[in-house]
């Protein structure tokens, strides 16, 4: 079911957390909700479910104005950071709430705890307590709650942040499975990029309230907005330096940079240039010279800062090698269909 | 609290269920002042003459200026006592090793719930040997003793929450145990500590069976009894606007210690206060 | 040679815990132990507290009649002697003259006389120191009547020797000694008078009343007032959690002159009643259920209060998330309260529970205020009756002896539930060694 969501404005007393946001997700599609903490994702989340309440703007799932609906009248499944499980209850009690407080009959929760239980492989689980359960299960539990009653979406408020990180890389996994799976549109609040990037159709990010980019994971790591977004997304993070636009190249310092075919006719004057770690190196010829400032070595691959001689820094990353040591004076290339070019107050050129 | 829920069944509940206090409350403060027709509820003129106990000695038994006085000295007393005992006593429980810790603690424990009131009659019959019955004294060292297990506790509890690396780091800059209580330990506890002198202070200045029972004299009076003797005394007639003006007169210092200091309190009172 | 290590004590420790010692040995767990050995006495106002003397008076002779004391002891200590004694003489001497004494001791010393006619002709021989009328000579003859009855003796030894002045049979003395001492005596009739006594069930069965339905009240007013709170804007809460509150941190006397404001045939309801009609009528006194009504609210409103704040803590421990999670999954208030709220409170509600149930059966002050156990004892409860029995009464004679054994009982139930909730608390966190030794 497609989700609406329209001018949406929300308040805390004096403080507005979200301006007018627009935000449309569409049927059967998984979004990401990407953000620093205190963006408004979380925020946005619990509006969605109706535990907050909008100040401005509307809410529709489908043809549904949920606006002004309290969260039980929704049909909203939400995974709670920490599972938010019932302790007092068995597993096959939490899941079985939703249903219960409808007041279906018995037999009817019995089936469909099961089959809801089946999907999220857990049937060797229901009779016990919360507390028995690892981390991973309890996720599993939520989802199992979340998606019994057949919610219109599904919401999941940072649902890996308390996982160990190999738990993390499966449970991952399971999530997009599961989405998949039931077909059901889902919300996905994170402030990891990876998570967002790995698990999403597309990804909102937001910052201050805003969206600042919507778009597919690929084409906002290589599209950026702007330096914010740019910033964001990659790790080990991008790198950017300030340069003059002069006779069809890049200059910073005594540096060169080539700009790209394409590029050429939107650029002039003062830019920031946006630098990718894997897009700056030996493989990519030379004109830009510095010193080696620092070396992380990742196992496979090897991370080096090279600090400019005119000032600066941009980081690089290559497959391991023959190990250049700290103080190394280096000159190497950067790909120049890969820069990335802001203007001064950072939007993309 | 969440927004999916309305508040105003609640409160219209909540109203309902809290007028009888609420009209107790609110006619104590108006009828001191006024005087009311027989049979009406509205008061139809102001006086001051329910307040003729503060200047005429011929109401109440003796004078109230000597009951209000020997109250404070009683009630402060006792929250000094308590206070400055319960801050070494519960430290020593808390955080120092010594013979028979174990059993002190247990006892604390079972004295702290223990229903201190069954023990007035023996109470009564040792002040008589001791020759402290009908004494001010004796009233502050019973009281004292009764609200003491009490007061440990509540200090042990203030002590618990002082991070054990503070007086680790304390011993190993060369202070000594004492050291470290008085100079790194004390100063955390001393939110817990006024606290507690606060709730000792109230407890005195409310107690009522102990002055009854061992100090029922008129010397030794404190407000309570003298309150408690237009209640009692059934040859008196019936004013209530004037007991009110004496319960007024008695109550205004609690309720404004407890209205200054009402965060405060709650910590104590949450932990483990008598029914 | 290697030195082992002593464990060795801080004795800032015991230092420390001095004071609060002394403090606790004398004035609490000496009340602990005395009541249990005043519980064992007959001490009363009459016997007194700190000793006695001894005074045989005729109710003690019928009280003595069936204990095998001899029928010449009996007719030895209803008929009154005439003993020429020092004390006698000496009493003459004021009322006339030394030399009439001097001379009658010369004349009669020492001597007993049985009938007083006998003891007035005795008189009649004195010779220069005479006696005239009759009726002087009677007067003189009284001086020297001599009975064990109805004379106070301080010391035993002196009670014994006139005992044995009298002429009375060694056999009986001890029996003698024993009905005629006034001051307290061991004694285990307190514990036959508790359980024989009918009134004893009834205020045992008082007590449960008035505790079950105080603590039923108290819990669940408690629990009301939790959560009820719980669903409001803070300021508004707070405002409701001051009203409630402020019963428990007025002074008792205070909050029970309200109470009689409230209900007296000149209190409010009456008077309000009085605009539709009805007779003005004591709301309190006027009846068994009226009063149990008003007591069980007078202690309810302040012990809601504890509970009040203790269940909005527990509440506010529950994480909101918790919440959030029952209303999208569609549960209303009253589910959200019954599946989710209430089964988390279980802990604290047991605790609360068991801790008033304590301080409900020992406690008597507000219905010692209200009520004071009217009407016609209908709402006296057992901690109360203590109370009456020992130090406050309408007949004035105060049986320590009794009342200690009503308050050993409670003591008992004391010592043992505090034991029991030395079980529940996690007493091996508690005593948890200290992490610096010494």
């Amino acid at each position: 079911m497609q989700l609406k969501l329209n001018n949406f404005t929300k308040t805390f007393g004096e403080v507005t957390v979200i301006d007018g946001m627009d935000l449309t997700v569409n049927d059967g599609e998984m979004m990401a909700l990407l953000g620093p903490s205190g963006c408004g994702k979380s925020t946005t989340l619990f509006t969605i479910c109706g535990i907050h309440r909008m100040n401005g703007g509307d809410l529709h799932f489908g043809d549904r104005d949920v606006t002004h609906l309290p969260s039980q009248q929704r049909n909203v499944g939400v995974v709670f950071q920490n599972y938010a499980l019932y302790p007092h209850m068995d597993i096959r009690d939490n899941i079985a709430f939703p249903l219960k407080v409808q007041k279906q009959d018995s037999a009817t929760i019995k089936r469909k705890v099961n089959e809801i239980a089946e999907l999220v492989h857990i049937p060797e689980l229901l009779d016990r307590k919360p507390a028995q359960l690892s981390g991973g299960q309890q996720q599993r539990v939520a989802l199992a709650r979340a998606l019994v009653r057949q919610p219109d979406v599904l919401l999941l408020d940072e649902p890996l942040a308390n996982l160990d990180a190999k738990l993390r890389l499966e449970m991952r996994s399971e999530i997009r499975r599961i989405q998949l799976e039931t077909g059901i549109t889902a919300i996905l609040v994170t402030h990891d990029q990876v998570e967002a990037m790995s698990m999403c159709d597309r990804i909102a990010l937001m910052r201050d309230g805003k969206i600042e980019q919507l778009s597919e994971p690929s084409e906002m790591y290589n599209n950026p907005a702007n330096t914010f977004v740019a910033g964001f997304l990659g790790n080990p993070p991008i790198s950017f330096v300030n340069a003059q636009v002069a006779g069809g190249s890049f200059t910073f310092g005594d540096n060169t940079v080539a700009i790209a075919e394409a590029l050429k006719p939107r650029v002039g004057g003062e830019v920031q240039l946006g630098i990718r770690p894997e897009h700056f190196g030996p493989q990519f010829g030379t004109g830009v010279t510095g010193k080696i400032s620092f070396v992380e070595t990742q196992g496979r691959e090897d991370l080096y800062n090279v600090t400019l001689n005119s000032g600066g820094m941009i980081r690089s990353i290559q497959p391991a090698g023959e190990r250049l040591k700290m103080g190394d004076a280096v000159s190497w290339g950067v790909s120049p269909e890969a820069v990335l070019a802001f203007d001064t107050s950072g939007d993309r050129l | 609290m969440t927004a999916n829920f309305r508040s105003l069944p609640v409160i219209l509940l909540l109203t309902i269920v809290s007028l009888p206090l609420v009209i107790m409350y609110a006619f104590t403060i108006v009828d001191t002042f006024t005087n009311t027709e027989p049979g009406s509820l509205m008061p139809n003129e102001f006086t001051t003459e329910h307040w003729r106990f503060l200047w005429s000695s011929d109401v109440g038994r003796g004078s109230v200026w000597v009951s209000t006085v020997n109250t404070f000295i009683f009630a402060s007393t006792t929250a000094l006592i308590v206070s400055g005992i319960s801050l070494t006593a519960a430290y020593a429980l808390s955080r120092l090793e010594f013979p028979a810790r174990r059993f002190f603690l247990a006892g604390i424990i079972i004295l702290h719930a223990f229903p201190t009131i069954t023990l007035i009659i023996a109470i009564f019959l040792i002040l008589q040997l001791l020759g402290l019955f009908d004494t001010l004294i004796g009233v502050i060292m019973v009281k004292t003793a009764l609200e003491l297990p009490f007061g440990i506790w509540i200090m042990k509890g203030f002590y618990d929450t002082v991070p054990w690396e503070i007086e680790m780091a304390g011993v190993q800059d060369g202070a000594s145990r004492f050291m470290v209580w008085r100079k790194l330990v004390l100063p955390q506890v001393q939110p817990g500590l006024a606290a507690l002198l606060i709730f000792s202070f109230l407890s005195g200045w409310s107690e009522f069976i102990l002055p009854l029972v061992l100090a029922p004299g008129s010397d030794a009076q404190v407000l309570s009894t003298y309150l408690a003797y237009f209640l009692l005394d059934d040859s008196l007639e019936v004013d209530f606007n004037l007991f009110k003006s004496v319960g007024l007169f008695y109550a205004v210092p609690v309720i404004l210690i407890y209205l200054v200091f009402q965060k405060k309190l709650m910590n104590i009172y949450g932990g483990g206060s008598k029914g | 040679m290697p030195r082992t290590s002593k464990p060795r004590f801080n004795w800032l420790g015991l230092g420390f815990m001095a004071p609060a010692l002394i403090v606790v040995a004398l004035f609490f767990l000496a009340p602990v132990i005395m009541t249990g050995l005043f519980a064992f006495t007959n001490m009363s106002t009459s016997t007194g507290i700190t000793g006695g003397e001894y005074l045989l008076t005729q109710s003690n002779l019928r009280a003595l009649e069936n204990s095998g004391v001899s029928d010449e002891t009996f007719e030895t200590l209803s008929t009154t002697s005439y003993r020429v004694d020092e004390a006698g003489l000496a009493r003459l001497a004021e009322q006339h003259n030394q030399a009439t004494a001097d001379e009658f001791r010369t004349l009669h010393g020492d001597t007993v006389f049985t009938a007083r006619r006998d003891m007035e002709r005795a008189l009649k021989d004195l010779n220069q120191n005479r006696i005239r009328s009759t009726r002087d000579r009677k007067a003189a003859a009284e001086l020297f009547t001599s009975s064990v009855l109805d004379e106070r003796f301080v010391e035993e030894t002196d009670f014994r020797a006139a005992l044995a002045n009298a002429g009375i049979n060694d056999a009986d003395h001890e029996i003698l000694v024993t009905e005629a001492f006034t001051g307290w005596v061991w004694t285990t009739e307190n514990v036959e008078l508790l359980t024989s006594l009918s009134s004893s069930a009834r205020y045992a069965m008082n007590t449960a009343i008035y505790v079950i339905f105080t603590l039923a009240f108290n819990v669940g007013f408690g629990l009301l007032l939790a959560i009820s709170t719980f669903y409001l804007s803070p300021r508004v809460a707070s405002s409701f959690r001051t009203i409630w509150f402020l019963p428990r941190v007025l002074p008792p006397v205070l909050y029970v002159l309200m109470w009689y404001w409230l209900t007296w045939d000149t209190g409010i309801i009456s008077t309000f009643a009085g605009y539709f009609g009805f007779a003005p009528r004591n709301w309190m006194l006027d009846t068994a259920t009226n009063a149990w009504v008003v007591i069980i609210l007078i202690n309810g409103f302040v012990g809601a209060s504890l509970g009040m704040i203790l269940f909005s803590s527990a509440i506010k421990a529950i994480p909101s998330s918790m919440l959030y999670a029952s209303e999208v999954d569609g549960a209303n208030r009253w589910q959200q309260v019954r599946y989710i709220i209430l089964p988390q409170l279980r802990w604290p509600i047991l605790f609360t529970s068991s801790y008033q149930t304590l301080s409900l059966l020992t406690s008597f002050e507000y219905i010692l205020l209200a009520t004071d156990g009217g009407p016609g004892g209908t709402t006296e409860v057992w901690a109360l009756a203590a109370y009456h029995t020992a130090l406050n009464n309408y007949g004035g004679n105060l049986q320590y002896g009794l009342g200690a054994a009503y308050a050993l009982v409670l003591v008992i139930i004391g010592i043992i539930t505090s034991l029991l909730y030395l079980r529940f608390f996690n007493f091996r966190e508690l005593v948890s060694k200290p992490r610096i030794e010494n």
